[in-house]
């Protein structure tokens, strides 16, 4: 008895959740690059769970999820810079005191 | 089979909640280790050795040590701070969207016919000649652009950070 394709979407959903979750309600700038994290790997974990249930010839899903994977780390290299700048300034991580943009 | 998918998907879900939720931030990052050695579990689980290892590769070995050196560049870790520290405002308008979320996935996949009707192949080949192979043929183009990307993301990194240091001199 193998695990059908739903147990993993499901599981995907729950973790893009949670990840959903923590981005909009920490105030912490480094945890919501974290929680970015749990979301990004939810849905590669879709692709590749896709990719085992319909064996496709070509590799693709796979490739997908390596430039996926690629992105994310770019992104929080990037995200964990402005983080940087961002602390410099204000002296402060908090998202909610990064208002000055704010009308 | 079933028990390792049930056992490796709580220690997922468990370090998710905990790597959003904790207070302390190197134990955030802790989680975080965690739940990205079983997202490498399900994909072996899955077959797709070369994505684990990559996955191990990348999220263990170089995002989690970024975000702990973020940590120590960015402000002392007590883990003394009480609720109204650690949530933003309006935190309960983002809860309620991300359970409404989970609610509506959850739904739309119980209802999926095309999903349940799929079952795993035996033939799941996923070996990284092969990978390596598709990549510089059919994926050339995609795997230069992700080059200068990488190129462009470093070199941007290192600009902003040193932003206040250029502005002083």
């Amino acid at each position: 008895m193998s695990i059908p394709l739903g147990h993993y979407l499901i599981l995907s959903a729950l973790l893009f959740s949670i990840g959903l979750c923590g981005a909009l309600t920490r105030k912490n700038a480094i945890i919501v690059l974290i929680a970015i994290e749990v979301m990004f790997n939810a849905g590669i974990l879709n692709l590749i769970a896709f990719w085992h249930y319909r064996q496709f010839e070509a590799l693709t899903a796979q490739l997908f999820a390596i430039f996926a994977i690629s992105i994310a780390a770019a992104e929080s290299a990037v995200g964990l810079a402005l983080v940087i700048a961002v602390y410099r300034h204000y002296r402060s991580v908090d998202v909610d005191e990064m208002k000055s943009l704010k009308g | 089979m079933n028990a390792a998918f049930w056992i490796i998907s709580a220690i997922t879900i468990i370090g998710a909640l905990l790597a959003v939720s904790l207070r302390n931030l190197i134990h955030c990052v802790l989680s975080l280790i965690l739940f990205s050695l079983g997202i490498a579990a399900h994909y072996f689980l899955l077959r797709a050795d070369f994505i684990g290892a990559v996955q191990i590769l990348i999220y263990i070995g170089a995002v989690a040590v970024l975000i702990l050196f973020a940590i120590m560049l960015t402000r002392n870790v007590t883990g003394t701070e009480g609720p109204r520290e650690v949530l933003g405002g309006k935190w309960w308008a983002g809860s309620f969207t991300a359970a409404i979320l989970a609610v509506l996935l959850c739904w739309a996949v119980r209802g999926d016919k095309i999903a349940a009707a799929l079952s795993p192949g035996d033939k799941a080949t996923s070996s990284i000649a092969e990978i390596g192979r598709i990549l510089v043929a059919n994926w050339v183009v995609p795997f230069e652009a992700m080059a200068v990307l990488l190129t462009a993301a470093l070199i941007g990194a290192v600009v902003i950070a040193l932003e206040e240091v250029m502005r002083r001199r």
